[in-house]
Protein backbone atom coordinates (compact mmCIF):
# COMPACT_ATOMS: atom_id res chain seq x y z
CA UNK A 1 0.00 0.00 0.00
CA UNK A 2 1.14 3.52 -1.03
CA UNK A 3 2.54 5.59 1.83
CA UNK A 4 0.27 8.55 1.21
CA UNK A 5 -2.56 5.99 2.04
CA UNK A 6 -5.10 6.67 4.89
CA UNK A 7 -4.86 3.44 7.19
CA UNK A 8 -6.96 4.92 10.28
CA UNK A 9 -8.60 7.89 11.84
CA UNK A 10 -10.11 9.06 15.07
CA UNK A 11 -12.86 12.04 14.06
CA UNK A 12 -14.10 14.05 17.31
CA UNK A 13 -16.53 16.38 17.30
CA UNK A 14 -17.41 16.47 13.77
CA UNK A 15 -21.39 16.59 12.46
CA UNK A 16 -22.56 13.13 14.02
CA UNK A 17 -19.00 12.03 15.24
CA UNK A 18 -18.58 12.77 18.86
CA UNK A 19 -15.56 10.47 19.47
CA UNK A 20 -15.17 7.97 16.68
CA UNK A 21 -12.31 5.13 15.33
CA UNK A 22 -12.06 3.59 12.65
CA UNK A 23 -8.96 1.54 10.94
CA UNK A 24 -7.72 -0.92 8.53
CA UNK A 25 -8.06 0.98 5.41
CA UNK A 26 -7.48 0.05 1.86
CA UNK A 27 -6.55 1.29 -1.37
CA UNK A 28 -10.41 1.25 -2.08
CA UNK A 29 -12.39 1.36 0.59
CA UNK A 30 -17.01 1.39 0.09
CA UNK A 31 -18.93 2.70 3.40
CA UNK A 32 -21.99 1.24 4.05
CA UNK A 33 -24.62 1.83 6.84
CA UNK A 34 -28.27 3.24 7.79
CA UNK A 35 -29.87 6.80 7.04
CA UNK A 36 -28.03 9.12 9.03
CA UNK A 37 -25.42 7.02 10.26
CA UNK A 38 -22.67 9.11 8.89
CA UNK A 39 -21.39 7.89 5.95
CA UNK A 40 -21.14 11.08 3.86
CA UNK A 41 -19.67 12.48 7.09
CA UNK A 42 -16.62 10.08 7.77
CA UNK A 43 -15.74 10.50 3.85
CA UNK A 44 -16.39 14.58 4.83
CA UNK A 45 -13.72 13.90 7.55
CA UNK A 46 -11.44 12.11 5.44
CA UNK A 47 -11.66 14.78 3.06
CA UNK A 48 -10.53 17.23 5.72
CA UNK A 49 -7.79 15.51 7.18
CA UNK A 50 -5.72 14.85 3.61
CA UNK A 51 -6.01 18.52 3.20
CA UNK A 52 -4.00 19.39 6.25
CA UNK A 53 -0.64 20.78 4.92
CA UNK A 54 -1.80 24.63 5.86
CA UNK A 55 -4.62 26.83 6.53
CA UNK A 56 -5.34 27.49 3.25
CA UNK A 57 -5.92 23.63 2.11
CA UNK A 58 -8.25 23.48 5.57
CA UNK A 59 -10.18 26.37 4.36
CA UNK A 60 -10.79 24.98 1.06
CA UNK A 61 -12.19 21.81 2.14
CA UNK A 62 -14.35 23.40 4.59
CA UNK A 63 -15.47 25.47 1.98
CA UNK A 64 -15.96 22.50 -0.32
CA UNK A 65 -17.69 20.54 2.22
CA UNK A 66 -20.24 23.73 2.90
CA UNK A 67 -20.58 24.03 -1.17
CA UNK A 68 -21.48 20.52 -1.38
CA UNK A 69 -23.95 20.10 1.09
CA UNK A 70 -25.98 23.35 0.43
CA UNK A 71 -25.31 23.21 -3.14
CA UNK A 72 -29.40 23.73 -3.66
CA UNK A 73 -29.93 26.52 -0.88
CA UNK A 74 -26.84 28.34 -2.39
CA UNK A 75 -28.80 28.46 -6.05
CA UNK A 76 -32.05 29.82 -4.55
CA UNK A 77 -30.17 32.29 -2.39
CA UNK A 78 -26.50 32.96 -4.20
CA UNK A 79 -26.10 36.30 -2.18
CA UNK A 80 -25.49 34.67 0.95
CA UNK A 81 -22.31 34.55 2.78
CA UNK A 82 -20.78 31.84 3.62
CA UNK A 83 -17.37 33.22 4.22
CA UNK A 84 -17.32 32.10 8.06
CA UNK A 85 -20.21 29.30 7.88
CA UNK A 86 -18.03 27.02 6.70
CA UNK A 87 -15.26 27.41 9.18
CA UNK A 88 -17.94 27.05 12.21
CA UNK A 89 -19.72 23.91 11.15
CA UNK A 90 -16.19 22.84 11.77
CA UNK A 91 -15.33 24.47 14.99
CA UNK A 92 -13.82 22.11 17.55
CA UNK A 93 -13.37 19.23 14.89
CA UNK A 94 -10.44 17.44 15.28
CA UNK A 95 -9.36 14.44 12.50
CA UNK A 96 -5.96 12.21 13.40
CA UNK A 97 -5.26 9.75 10.96
CA UNK A 98 -1.42 7.83 9.83
CA UNK A 99 -0.98 10.99 7.89
CA UNK A 100 -2.29 13.83 9.43
CA UNK A 101 -3.84 15.45 12.65
CA UNK A 102 -5.99 18.56 12.29
CA UNK A 103 -7.74 20.48 15.05
CA UNK A 104 -9.47 23.83 14.70
CA UNK A 105 -11.20 25.55 17.46
CA UNK A 106 -12.98 29.24 17.51
CA UNK A 107 -12.35 31.07 20.54
CA UNK A 108 -13.13 34.55 22.22
CA UNK A 109 -9.61 35.40 23.77
CA UNK A 110 -10.14 38.96 25.14
CA UNK A 111 -13.53 39.55 23.74
CA UNK A 112 -11.61 38.78 20.57
CA UNK A 113 -13.00 35.80 18.23
CA UNK A 114 -9.81 34.17 16.90
CA UNK A 115 -9.18 30.68 14.74
CA UNK A 116 -6.80 28.19 16.32
CA UNK A 117 -5.60 25.46 14.13
CA UNK A 118 -3.04 22.88 14.98
CA UNK A 119 -2.41 21.32 11.80
CA UNK A 120 0.22 18.26 12.70
CA UNK A 121 1.26 19.53 15.26
CA UNK A 122 2.05 23.10 13.94
CA UNK A 123 0.03 25.51 15.93
CA UNK A 124 -1.65 28.73 14.51
CA UNK A 125 -3.99 31.79 16.00
CA UNK A 126 -5.28 34.26 14.03
CA UNK A 127 -7.64 36.74 14.64
CA UNK A 128 -10.74 36.40 12.82
CA UNK A 129 -10.64 39.76 11.47
CA UNK A 130 -7.78 39.01 10.07
CA UNK A 131 -8.05 35.58 8.73
CA UNK A 132 -7.81 35.84 5.23
CA UNK A 133 -9.81 32.50 3.83
CA UNK A 134 -7.32 32.43 0.99
CA UNK A 135 -7.94 29.06 -0.40
CA UNK A 136 -5.28 26.31 -1.77
CA UNK A 137 -6.78 23.56 -4.46
CA UNK A 138 -5.03 20.41 -4.29
CA UNK A 139 -5.77 19.14 -7.68
CA UNK A 140 -5.37 15.39 -6.15
CA UNK A 141 -7.74 15.68 -3.58
CA UNK A 142 -11.65 14.89 -5.76
CA UNK A 143 -15.00 14.63 -3.67
CA UNK A 144 -17.79 14.25 -5.73
CA UNK A 145 -21.22 14.07 -4.32
CA UNK A 146 -24.31 12.82 -5.15
CA UNK A 147 -25.07 14.19 -8.10
CA UNK A 148 -21.15 14.17 -9.94
CA UNK A 149 -19.55 16.79 -11.31
CA UNK A 150 -19.82 20.28 -12.47
CA UNK A 151 -19.62 21.20 -15.93
CA UNK A 152 -15.90 22.95 -15.60
CA UNK A 153 -14.77 20.39 -13.11
CA UNK A 154 -15.19 17.38 -15.67
CA UNK A 155 -13.59 19.70 -18.61
CA UNK A 156 -11.00 19.98 -15.90
CA UNK A 157 -10.22 16.41 -15.01
CA UNK A 158 -10.63 14.78 -18.84
CA UNK A 159 -7.37 16.99 -19.42
CA UNK A 160 -6.34 13.99 -17.08
CA UNK A 161 -7.51 11.46 -19.30
CA UNK A 162 -6.27 13.11 -22.58
CA UNK A 163 -2.71 13.53 -21.08
CA UNK A 164 -2.71 9.84 -20.72
CA UNK A 165 -3.96 9.43 -24.38
CA UNK A 166 -6.66 7.16 -22.59
CA UNK A 167 -10.03 8.84 -24.40
CA UNK A 168 -10.82 5.12 -25.68
CA UNK A 169 -10.82 4.03 -22.19
CA UNK A 170 -14.00 6.62 -21.27
CA UNK A 171 -15.23 6.27 -24.58
CA UNK A 172 -15.62 2.28 -24.05
CA UNK A 173 -17.04 2.32 -20.62
CA UNK A 174 -19.44 4.87 -22.09
CA UNK A 175 -21.09 2.44 -24.78
CA UNK A 176 -21.27 -0.52 -22.94
CA UNK A 177 -23.08 2.04 -20.16
CA UNK A 178 -25.37 2.76 -23.58
CA UNK A 179 -24.49 1.01 -26.60
CA UNK A 180 -25.57 4.60 -28.75
CA UNK A 181 -23.15 6.07 -27.46
CA UNK A 182 -19.62 6.01 -29.17
CA UNK A 183 -17.60 9.00 -28.20
CA UNK A 184 -17.08 11.75 -25.15
CA UNK A 185 -15.54 14.81 -26.02
CA UNK A 186 -15.59 18.70 -24.85
CA UNK A 187 -16.61 20.46 -28.05
CA UNK A 188 -17.26 24.61 -27.38
CA UNK A 189 -16.11 23.93 -23.76
CA UNK A 190 -19.01 21.72 -23.35
CA UNK A 191 -18.85 17.66 -22.17
CA UNK A 192 -21.04 15.92 -24.74
CA UNK A 193 -21.40 12.77 -26.20
CA UNK A 194 -21.84 11.28 -30.01
CA UNK A 195 -24.86 9.36 -30.42
CA UNK A 196 -26.33 8.51 -34.49
CA UNK A 197 -22.81 10.73 -35.47
CA UNK A 198 -23.78 13.91 -33.73
CA UNK A 199 -22.88 15.55 -30.44
CA UNK A 200 -25.19 16.28 -27.82
CA UNK A 201 -24.41 17.96 -24.49
CA UNK A 202 -24.01 16.01 -21.21
CA UNK A 203 -27.10 17.39 -18.96
CA UNK A 204 -28.92 16.24 -22.08
CA UNK A 205 -28.18 12.29 -20.72
CA UNK A 206 -29.42 10.57 -17.71
CA UNK A 207 -27.76 10.73 -14.28
CA UNK A 208 -25.89 7.54 -15.16
CA UNK A 209 -23.94 9.14 -17.86
CA UNK A 210 -22.81 12.24 -15.98
CA UNK A 211 -21.88 10.32 -12.52
CA UNK A 212 -20.01 7.41 -14.86
CA UNK A 213 -18.03 10.30 -16.47
CA UNK A 214 -17.39 12.23 -13.21
CA UNK A 215 -15.81 8.90 -11.56
CA UNK A 216 -13.43 8.07 -14.29
CA UNK A 217 -12.34 11.45 -15.31
CA UNK A 218 -11.37 12.28 -11.35
CA UNK A 219 -9.99 8.45 -11.16
CA UNK A 220 -7.52 9.66 -13.39
CA UNK A 221 -6.89 13.66 -11.77
CA UNK A 222 -6.39 12.54 -8.45
CA UNK A 223 -3.33 10.45 -9.54
CA UNK A 224 -1.14 10.04 -6.59
CA UNK A 225 -3.77 11.13 -3.93
CA UNK A 226 -7.86 10.47 -3.19
CA UNK A 227 -11.31 10.15 -4.72
CA UNK A 228 -14.32 10.56 -2.34
CA UNK A 229 -17.48 9.83 -4.33
CA UNK A 230 -20.71 9.85 -2.49
CA UNK A 231 -23.62 7.16 -3.69
CA UNK A 232 -21.17 5.56 -6.31
CA UNK A 233 -24.04 3.53 -7.78
CA UNK A 234 -26.27 6.91 -8.18
CA UNK A 235 -28.15 6.69 -11.34
CA UNK A 236 -26.26 3.30 -12.84
CA UNK A 237 -27.53 0.52 -13.96
CA UNK A 238 -27.09 -2.75 -11.95
CA UNK A 239 -25.89 -4.80 -14.82
CA UNK A 240 -22.91 -1.88 -14.90
CA UNK A 241 -21.85 -1.89 -11.82
CA UNK A 242 -19.13 -4.87 -12.04
CA UNK A 243 -17.95 -2.85 -15.07
CA UNK A 244 -17.62 0.18 -12.83
CA UNK A 245 -16.03 -1.66 -10.17
CA UNK A 246 -13.49 -3.15 -12.95
CA UNK A 247 -12.43 0.56 -14.10
CA UNK A 248 -12.36 1.58 -10.08
CA UNK A 249 -10.04 -1.46 -8.88
CA UNK A 250 -8.05 -1.22 -12.33
CA UNK A 251 -7.60 2.62 -12.57
CA UNK A 252 -6.81 3.27 -8.76
CA UNK A 253 -4.71 0.59 -8.64
CA UNK A 254 -2.76 1.83 -11.71
CA UNK A 255 -2.46 5.53 -10.79
CA UNK A 256 -2.30 4.97 -7.06
CA UNK A 257 -5.21 6.84 -6.01
CA UNK A 258 -7.33 5.97 -2.72
CA UNK A 259 -10.42 5.79 -2.85
CA UNK A 260 -13.60 6.37 -0.81
CA UNK A 261 -17.57 5.89 -1.68
CA UNK A 262 -20.49 5.42 0.02
CA UNK A 263 -23.26 3.11 -0.61
CA UNK A 264 -27.16 1.81 0.08
CA UNK A 265 -27.37 -0.68 -2.66
CA UNK A 266 -26.85 -4.23 -1.61
CA UNK A 267 -25.96 -4.79 -5.02
CA UNK A 268 -23.35 -2.47 -5.36
CA UNK A 269 -21.65 -4.24 -2.32
CA UNK A 270 -22.09 -7.76 -4.15
CA UNK A 271 -20.66 -6.86 -6.93
CA UNK A 272 -17.93 -4.81 -5.33
CA UNK A 273 -16.83 -8.08 -3.79
CA UNK A 274 -17.37 -10.00 -7.00
CA UNK A 275 -15.17 -7.75 -8.94
CA UNK A 276 -12.37 -7.54 -6.09
CA UNK A 277 -12.48 -11.55 -5.96
CA UNK A 278 -12.35 -11.36 -9.67
CA UNK A 279 -8.91 -9.38 -10.05
CA UNK A 280 -7.81 -10.80 -6.76
CA UNK A 281 -7.43 -7.31 -5.88
CA UNK A 282 -7.32 -7.79 -1.78
CA UNK A 283 -6.21 -3.92 -1.22
CA UNK A 284 -10.04 -3.52 -0.57
CA UNK A 285 -11.92 -2.79 2.39
CA UNK A 286 -15.79 -2.76 3.33
CA UNK A 287 -16.47 -0.13 6.40
CA UNK A 288 -19.85 -1.24 7.99
CA UNK A 289 -21.27 1.97 10.46
CA UNK A 290 -24.00 1.24 12.93
CA UNK A 291 -24.65 3.09 15.91
CA UNK A 292 -24.39 1.54 19.41
CA UNK A 293 -26.65 1.59 22.77
CA UNK A 294 -25.65 5.19 23.30
CA UNK A 295 -26.50 6.24 20.11
CA UNK A 296 -22.64 6.99 19.38
CA UNK A 297 -21.66 5.95 15.79
CA UNK A 298 -19.33 2.85 15.87
CA UNK A 299 -17.68 0.87 12.85
CA UNK A 300 -16.74 -2.52 11.49
CA UNK A 301 -13.51 -2.47 8.78
CA UNK A 302 -14.27 -5.86 6.83
CA UNK A 303 -10.77 -6.57 4.94
CA UNK A 304 -10.94 -8.65 1.42
CA UNK A 305 -11.37 -12.06 2.24
CA UNK A 306 -13.67 -11.49 5.51
CA UNK A 307 -16.00 -9.44 3.09
CA UNK A 308 -16.26 -11.83 0.41
CA UNK A 309 -17.01 -14.54 3.33
CA UNK A 310 -19.81 -12.63 5.00
CA UNK A 311 -21.32 -12.08 1.19
CA UNK A 312 -20.73 -15.52 0.11
CA UNK A 313 -22.65 -16.34 3.63
CA UNK A 314 -25.29 -13.75 2.36
CA UNK A 315 -25.29 -11.56 5.89
CA UNK A 316 -26.29 -7.86 5.96
CA UNK A 317 -23.52 -5.59 6.06
CA UNK A 318 -25.60 -2.28 5.73
CA UNK A 319 -25.18 -1.43 9.08
CA UNK A 320 -27.50 -2.14 12.70
CA UNK B 1 -29.02 -8.70 16.04
CA UNK B 2 -28.64 -12.91 16.94
CA UNK B 3 -26.57 -14.95 15.78
CA UNK B 4 -27.44 -19.06 15.17
CA UNK B 5 -23.84 -20.89 14.63
CA UNK B 6 -23.99 -23.91 12.53
CA UNK B 7 -22.19 -26.66 10.77
CA UNK B 8 -23.40 -27.50 7.33
CA UNK B 9 -25.86 -26.30 4.86
CA UNK B 10 -28.31 -28.75 5.90
CA UNK B 11 -28.40 -27.14 9.32
CA UNK B 12 -28.98 -23.90 8.11
CA UNK B 13 -31.82 -24.89 6.05
CA UNK B 14 -33.50 -26.87 8.32
CA UNK B 15 -33.22 -24.37 11.05
CA UNK B 16 -34.75 -21.59 8.46
CA UNK B 17 -37.60 -24.19 7.80
CA UNK B 18 -38.05 -23.53 11.62
CA UNK B 19 -37.76 -20.23 12.43
CA UNK B 20 -40.34 -19.35 9.12
CA UNK B 21 -42.70 -21.59 11.46
CA UNK B 22 -42.37 -19.72 14.64
CA UNK B 23 -42.43 -16.76 12.95
CA UNK B 24 -45.95 -17.81 11.27
CA UNK B 25 -46.99 -18.80 14.88
CA UNK B 26 -46.23 -15.22 16.33
CA UNK B 27 -43.32 -17.03 18.76
CA UNK B 28 -40.54 -14.87 17.77
CA UNK B 29 -40.15 -11.47 16.16
CA UNK B 30 -37.56 -10.63 13.70
CA UNK B 31 -38.68 -7.41 13.15
CA UNK B 32 -37.37 -5.50 10.01
CA UNK B 33 -34.79 -8.61 9.33
CA UNK B 34 -36.37 -10.89 7.34
CA UNK B 35 -33.35 -12.39 6.03
CA UNK B 36 -32.49 -15.49 7.21
CA UNK B 37 -29.29 -15.81 5.80
CA UNK B 38 -27.90 -12.68 8.13
CA UNK B 39 -29.00 -15.09 11.02
CA UNK B 40 -27.15 -18.07 10.68
CA UNK B 41 -23.09 -18.71 9.87
CA UNK B 42 -22.21 -21.77 8.44
CA UNK B 43 -19.22 -22.92 10.38
CA UNK B 44 -18.13 -25.64 7.56
CA UNK B 45 -18.07 -28.72 9.91
CA UNK B 46 -18.36 -29.79 13.83
CA UNK B 47 -14.26 -29.16 14.34
CA UNK B 48 -14.58 -25.74 12.81
CA UNK B 49 -17.37 -24.76 14.27
CA UNK B 50 -15.34 -26.27 17.42
CA UNK B 51 -12.52 -24.06 16.74
CA UNK B 52 -12.03 -20.89 18.62
CA UNK B 53 -9.58 -19.36 15.80
CA UNK B 54 -12.23 -19.99 13.40
CA UNK B 55 -14.23 -16.35 15.43
CA UNK B 56 -11.50 -13.79 15.08
CA UNK B 57 -13.50 -11.64 12.71
CA UNK B 58 -17.49 -12.42 14.10
CA UNK B 59 -15.40 -11.66 17.61
CA UNK B 60 -15.11 -8.19 16.09
CA UNK B 61 -19.27 -8.23 15.69
CA UNK B 62 -19.93 -9.24 18.85
CA UNK B 63 -21.20 -6.89 21.02
CA UNK B 64 -21.71 -3.89 18.23
CA UNK B 65 -23.90 -6.17 16.00
CA UNK B 66 -24.36 -9.70 17.47
CA UNK B 67 -26.20 -9.45 20.97
CA UNK B 68 -27.17 -12.97 21.51
CA UNK B 69 -25.75 -16.61 20.05
CA UNK B 70 -27.00 -19.54 19.60
CA UNK B 71 -24.50 -22.66 18.64
CA UNK B 72 -26.50 -25.34 16.98
CA UNK B 73 -24.27 -28.83 16.28
CA UNK B 74 -24.84 -32.94 15.84
CA UNK B 75 -23.20 -34.96 19.25
CA UNK B 76 -22.57 -36.79 16.50
CA UNK B 77 -21.64 -40.82 17.53
CA UNK B 78 -19.81 -42.07 20.67
CA UNK B 79 -19.00 -45.12 18.98
CA UNK B 80 -16.48 -42.94 16.20
CA UNK B 81 -14.29 -42.09 19.98
CA UNK B 82 -13.71 -38.73 18.59
CA UNK B 83 -12.55 -36.41 21.05
CA UNK B 84 -15.44 -34.11 20.96
CA UNK B 85 -18.06 -37.04 19.85
CA UNK B 86 -21.04 -38.06 21.83
CA UNK B 87 -23.54 -35.42 24.52
CA UNK B 88 -21.27 -35.19 27.34
CA UNK B 89 -17.83 -34.81 24.78
CA UNK B 90 -19.57 -32.21 22.69
CA UNK B 91 -20.84 -30.43 25.91
CA UNK B 92 -17.43 -30.66 27.41
CA UNK B 93 -15.85 -29.12 23.88
CA UNK B 94 -18.13 -26.33 23.25
CA UNK B 95 -18.25 -25.03 26.94
CA UNK B 96 -14.27 -25.06 26.25
CA UNK B 97 -14.78 -22.75 23.15
CA UNK B 98 -17.26 -20.33 25.25
CA UNK B 99 -15.13 -19.89 27.46
CA UNK B 100 -12.42 -19.14 25.02
CA UNK B 101 -14.76 -16.62 22.96
CA UNK B 102 -15.14 -14.17 26.17
CA UNK B 103 -17.88 -13.14 24.60
CA UNK B 104 -19.90 -10.57 26.65
CA UNK B 105 -22.95 -11.67 25.40
CA UNK B 106 -26.04 -14.04 26.30
CA UNK B 107 -24.50 -17.45 24.68
CA UNK B 108 -26.38 -21.08 24.56
CA UNK B 109 -25.89 -23.87 22.54
CA UNK B 110 -28.51 -26.91 21.33
CA UNK B 111 -26.73 -30.17 20.14
CA UNK B 112 -28.52 -32.63 17.87
CA UNK B 113 -29.25 -36.36 18.99
CA UNK B 114 -26.68 -38.52 16.87
CA UNK B 115 -27.28 -35.59 14.14
CA UNK B 116 -29.85 -33.85 12.18
CA UNK B 117 -31.14 -36.92 9.76
CA UNK B 118 -31.55 -39.30 13.42
CA UNK B 119 -33.16 -36.34 14.82
CA UNK B 120 -35.49 -35.45 12.02
CA UNK B 121 -35.62 -39.84 11.55
CA UNK B 122 -37.12 -39.66 15.55
CA UNK B 123 -39.10 -36.67 15.42
CA UNK B 124 -41.52 -38.37 12.39
CA UNK B 125 -41.03 -41.91 13.64
CA UNK B 126 -39.35 -43.45 11.24
CA UNK B 127 -35.74 -43.60 12.84
CA UNK B 128 -35.92 -47.43 11.75
CA UNK B 129 -36.20 -46.44 8.22
CA UNK B 130 -33.44 -44.70 8.16
CA UNK B 131 -31.32 -47.45 9.57
CA UNK B 132 -32.28 -49.61 7.55
CA UNK B 133 -31.33 -47.19 4.23
CA UNK B 134 -28.13 -46.74 5.94
CA UNK B 135 -27.49 -50.42 6.33
CA UNK B 136 -28.66 -51.46 3.03
CA UNK B 137 -26.92 -48.67 1.21
CA UNK B 138 -23.55 -49.15 3.49
CA UNK B 139 -23.82 -45.18 4.13
CA UNK B 140 -21.80 -44.93 7.24
CA UNK B 141 -18.74 -46.88 5.71
CA UNK B 142 -19.00 -44.51 2.23
CA UNK B 143 -19.29 -41.25 4.16
CA UNK B 144 -20.08 -40.82 7.95
CA UNK B 145 -22.60 -37.96 8.25
CA UNK B 146 -24.03 -37.48 5.26
CA UNK B 147 -27.65 -36.48 5.49
CA UNK B 148 -29.45 -39.03 3.31
CA UNK B 149 -32.69 -38.29 4.90
CA UNK B 150 -33.36 -34.81 5.69
CA UNK B 151 -32.17 -34.29 1.77
CA UNK B 152 -34.78 -37.19 0.62
CA UNK B 153 -36.89 -35.63 2.62
CA UNK B 154 -37.27 -32.06 1.67
CA UNK B 155 -37.14 -33.34 -2.03
CA UNK B 156 -40.46 -35.80 -1.73
CA UNK B 157 -41.88 -33.57 0.64
CA UNK B 158 -41.27 -29.82 -0.27
CA UNK B 159 -44.22 -28.34 1.01
CA UNK B 160 -44.47 -30.71 4.09
CA UNK B 161 -42.21 -29.12 6.86
CA UNK B 162 -40.95 -31.96 9.73
CA UNK B 163 -43.22 -32.34 12.35
CA UNK B 164 -42.14 -29.40 14.34
CA UNK B 165 -44.47 -29.76 17.05
CA UNK B 166 -43.63 -33.16 18.20
CA UNK B 167 -41.63 -33.15 21.74
CA UNK B 168 -38.43 -33.92 20.69
CA UNK B 169 -38.18 -30.29 18.70
CA UNK B 170 -39.83 -28.19 22.35
CA UNK B 171 -35.77 -27.90 23.18
CA UNK B 172 -34.47 -26.40 20.26
CA UNK B 173 -38.06 -24.39 20.03
CA UNK B 174 -37.35 -22.87 23.33
CA UNK B 175 -34.02 -21.93 22.61
CA UNK B 176 -34.99 -20.21 19.45
CA UNK B 177 -37.77 -18.55 21.11
CA UNK B 178 -35.33 -17.11 23.69
CA UNK B 179 -32.75 -16.07 21.50
CA UNK B 180 -34.90 -13.03 20.02
CA UNK B 181 -36.46 -12.43 23.22
CA UNK B 182 -35.67 -8.63 24.17
CA UNK B 183 -33.89 -7.83 20.54
CA UNK B 184 -34.72 -4.73 19.13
Amino acid sequence: MSEHFIKNIEIKNFKCFKDFKAEGFGRVNLIGGKNNVGKTAFMEAVYVNVHSQNTKQFTYSTYCLKMVREKINILMQPNINYKDKFMEQSNQMLTESNIHKTFFEIKEIDSVKKYYFNLSDKEILVNFKEFSFDIEIVPNIIFIDNFGLSTDEIINNYSAIQKKDEEPYLNNLLEKLDSRIKAFKVIYEKPQCKVNDKYFEVTEFGDGVRHLISIVTSLYKAENGYLFIDEIDNGVHYTMLDELWRVVLDVSEKLNVQVFATTHSKECIESYARVAKKLEDEEITFIELGRNDNNQIESITYPYEWLIDEIEQNHGVRGW
Amino acid sequence: MVRIFVEGEDDKKFIIVFLRKLLKDKAVDLGNNTNFDDLITIMGNKSKLLKYENYANTSLLVGKKIKKALFIFDCDFEKDNKKCNGIEKSQECFDKLKDKLKWTIPIDNYIFYKNLDYFIAKTIGKEHCLLEIEKCLELNTLKPNRKPLASLYAIMYPKKPYNLEHDDFKKIKDKLIDLFKGIK
